[in-house]
């Protein structure tokens, strides 16, 4: 057997970049050293420093491959839903930013994860990359992304040495534009400050206004168009945290058949417009869907709106609160008149 | 070798748009590079290395139907009122003892005299542009499985479209950090399977022909004859390309290890951060896993093929209810152990041809090159983890 060449799958993380990272890599190494937890899922560096990838981390030593920074879209709850905690009695270690905690808390009202095994570390966020709008301004492969210390630039260099500069602000995610809640509503530790929301008092819902102001057919068309590139791989339905009959899924499964396997515009929006109705309540807009498509269909679409709705009509708003009930376990008579 | 000026692509494709479809890479609105049929005006995307999927669709479509059928709406009543079935699900003995078993069998096979089927295989001419090596490796690879490869089974639907396919390849003269073609036999200007390979140089393309297909295209009257500096440049493109691709693993003995490592606790750490979607197997260009269902609606319905993969967990679900790749780590490690294994010793080849795109397009970056060098190579000895 040969000696294998090595392309590094993982580059290494380096120094902490800021004070969260260094805390939450502290945390971490503390809970596995003291045998708290048997693994710590975090974020750490993918195949380049232009993407981050989810980490296991079961050795105290490589705790400090952790990375926090804008680069950690990845919503990590999705490894606690059924079938995912792996085992099924391990105690797990999970890093939470606002939205990711507020799939957690969905789940936790709902009794689907045991607390008691979780050790949940808090991550205030100030905001994580649409890495897809960087890199569409580059024909070559963007390698590298930097963020200036005092967070306005990013700076994004290709294989080939060319770099641009971006306002932080215009390649935040869209949801990260209008979030309201960047720091996680249920930790068990937090790793640091509370940091600022981008947005107070009423919610806003990105892109939703311009989806509302077509006409019916205007909306048909569109669906139609966004849907018609799916490539029914499913990504967005694995990595969403809440949306938990992965196994069972009525989109796939033959006996009831309620979805065609014909991969065309109409059975696509017909297994989205499920996914939405069956998320409705849990979904908090993470976008972890949105990012994991590969092809980039803005499910965000739909649900935003669903979400919209719930919030105009009923004032509920996903997994802010652990205490409270799930809007589909509570009836209302001014629900019913609609003045919540 | 001919030589295409810059200026006279489109009217090349144009040219061939007259005798075929013409398929090419072209953006999306949302700038996601796809291969799409191509109509006069649509710019083609030569500069992205890669498209988000490969063209695997257009001769193993993901939806492909076989037939059509439908009931006659006398024959369906009578299938429905009279059938063994209805006996079955009476209520009580005596509802049971009344259906007589003989007339409903009776009725069954009328019902199934009215049935009409209406096969389809529909192959239209077709030209793949654009495409990169890897990606016709990968038809290559699917043809061993379609096309009878050792007596083994012949596709009548993938054949008649690959039949009536030509493949038009491009030199990649930027291979990204996740091309591997190297490792796996094959090359960025590689042209196992090509009809022709066109080379971006200086102010247009040089165009190789290797089959009568290829050749054929070579009938378009705007080519010019390629100077002796510009087939030197493709060289050098080729050459320059060829050393931009990083060795990712040596294949020796990993097919042997791949065997001996099948029960090792290390699959269950690599598939960690898996979310078992789809996404790597259907950007992949030789996935090939596939399900048949019949999609009814009313009378009439199409029994069709749709692509699945092994990380679908009903993938291998049996109707017992037992599911033999129950858990994640299992149904990763059949990508895997197929792609280097189990294919390799069926075909004496591999199914894999490089191209990244599941590295590059999965969700949390699972990488193949890291998952071959692991898995292919001894590992040391540990307990197989408990698993969900
Ligand atoms: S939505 Fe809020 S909490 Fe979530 S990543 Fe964006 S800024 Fe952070
Ligand atoms: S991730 Fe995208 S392509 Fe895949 S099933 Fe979901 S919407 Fe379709
Ligand atoms: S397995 Fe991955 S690298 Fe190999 S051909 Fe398929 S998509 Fe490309
Ligand atoms: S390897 Fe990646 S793309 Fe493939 S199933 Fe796992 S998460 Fe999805």
């Amino acid at each position: 057997m040969a000696t294998q060449p090595q392309v590094v799958a993982q580059v290494p993380a380096g120094a902490p970049s800021n004070p969260t990272e260094a805390k939450v890599r502290e945390l971490a190494k503390a809970a596995l050293a003291e045998g708290r937890v048997d693994y710590v899922i975090g974020w750490r560096y993918g195949y380049d420093r232009s993407q981050a990838i989810p980490a296991f981390i079961s050795d105290p030593a490589e705790a400090d491959e952790l990375i926090i920074n804008p680069l950690i879209h990845h919503n990590l709850v999705t490894f606690l839903k059924r079938k995912m905690p792996d085992p099924p009695n391990a105690k797990i270690g999970v890093c939470v930013k606002g939205c990711d905690s507020r799939t957690l808390v969905a789940l936790l009202q709902e009794e689907l994860v045991d607390k008691e095994r979780l050790y949940v570390i808090g991550v205030p966020c100030r905001g994580t990359f649409e890495r897809r709008k960087i890199e569409k301004e580059f024909s070559d492969e963007v390698v590298d992304i930097v963020v200036s210390a005092d967070r306005t630039t990013v700076t994004a260099t290709t294989r080939s040495g060319e770099s641009k500069d971006f306002a932080f602000d215009d390649v935040l995610r869209s949801q990260c534009t209008a979030c309201r809640y960047p720091n996680p509503r249920y930790a068990d530790v937090m790793a640091g400050e509370d940091a600022p929301a981008r947005l107070e008092g009423e919610p806003v819902w990105p892109g939703i206004d311009e989806f509302e102001a077509l006409s019916a057919a205007e909306k048909d068309a569109t669906l139609a168009r966004v849907f018609e590139t799916c490539i029914r791989c499913f990504a967005c339905i694995h990595a969403c945290p809440v949306c938990y009959c992965w196994d069972q899924c009525v989109c796939r499964s033959r006996k009831p058949k309620l979805v065609g396997q014909k991969v065309e515009a109409s059975e696509n929006l017909m297994f989205q417009t499920i996914h939405m109705f069956h998320v409705a309540g849990r979904c908090p807009s993470c976008g972890a869907c949105d990012q994991a498509c590969p092809v980039e269909i803005p499910l965000y679409l739909l649900h935003r709106k669903m979400n919209k709705e719930l919030y105009d009509m009923l004032g509920f708003e996903a997994g802010v609160d652990l205490d409270a009930k799930p809007v589909f376990q509570t009836f209302k008579i001014e629900d019913a008149l609609g003045e919540h | 070798m001919k030589f295409l000026t810059t200026d006279q692509l489109d009217a090349f494709l144009g040219y061939v748009a007259g005798q075929a479809r013409v398929v090419a890479p072209v953006k999306d609105d949302k700038g996601v590079v796809l291969f799409r049929p191509w109509a006069p005006g649509m710019p083609v995307e030569l500069d992205v290395l890669l498209s988000k999927q490969s063209a695997k669709e257009y001769v193993f479509r993901q939806s492909e139907t076989y037939l059509k059928f439908g009931y006659t709406m006398e024959g369906l009543a009578a299938a429905q009122t009279e059938s063994p079935e209805v006996a079955h699900a009476a209520a009580t003995e005596a509802e049971v003892a009344a259906v007589d078993v003989a007339k409903a069998q009776d009725a069954r096979v009328k019902a199934f005299e009215t049935v009409v089927v209406d096969p389809v295989n529909e192959a239209p001419a077709q030209v793949i542009f654009g495409l990169r090596p890897c990606d016709v490796r990968g038809f290559v690879q699917m043809d061993n499985v379609f096309s009878g490869y050792g007596g083994f089974y012949f596709d009548p639907y993938y054949n008649a479209k690959r039949e009536a396919t030509t493949l038009v390849a491009v030199t990649c003269r930027d291979p990204r950090s996740t091309c591997f073609c190297t490792s796996v036999g094959g090359g960025p200007a590689g042209t196992e399977g090509a009809d022709a390979l066109l080379t971006q140089v200086e102010g247009g393309l040089t165009f190789e022909t290797f089959t009568p297909k290829g050749e054929a295209l070579g009938a378009f009257p705007g080519f010019a004859e390629v100077s002796q500096a510009q087939s030197l440049y493709a060289e050098t493109v080729k050459e320059t390309a060829a050393s931009r691709v990083a060795p990712a693993f040596d294949l020796e003995g990993v097919r042997d290890q791949l065997r001996e490592n099948i029960e090792h606790g290390d699959w269950h750490d690599l598939a960690m951060r898996c979310i078992s979607c789809g996404t790597c197997t259907y950007v992949c260009p030789n996935c090939y896993c596939f399900n048949i269902t019949d999609e009814i609606v009313e009378t009439r319905g199409e029994r069709m093929r749709t692509w699945d993969n092994c990380f679908n967990p009903m993938y291998t679900l049996e109707t017992s209810g037992h599911n033999p790749r129950d858990i994640k780590s299992n149904r990763f490690r059949n990508r895997f152990s197929h792609k280097f294994w189990y294919y390799p010793d069926k075909y004496d080849s591999l199914l894999c041809s490089g191209c990244g795109r599941c590295v590059a397009n999965c969700p949390t970056r699972i990488d193949i090159r890291e998952v071959v060098r692991t898995m292919g190579s001894p590992r040391p000895v540990t307990v197989t983890g408990e698993e969900a």
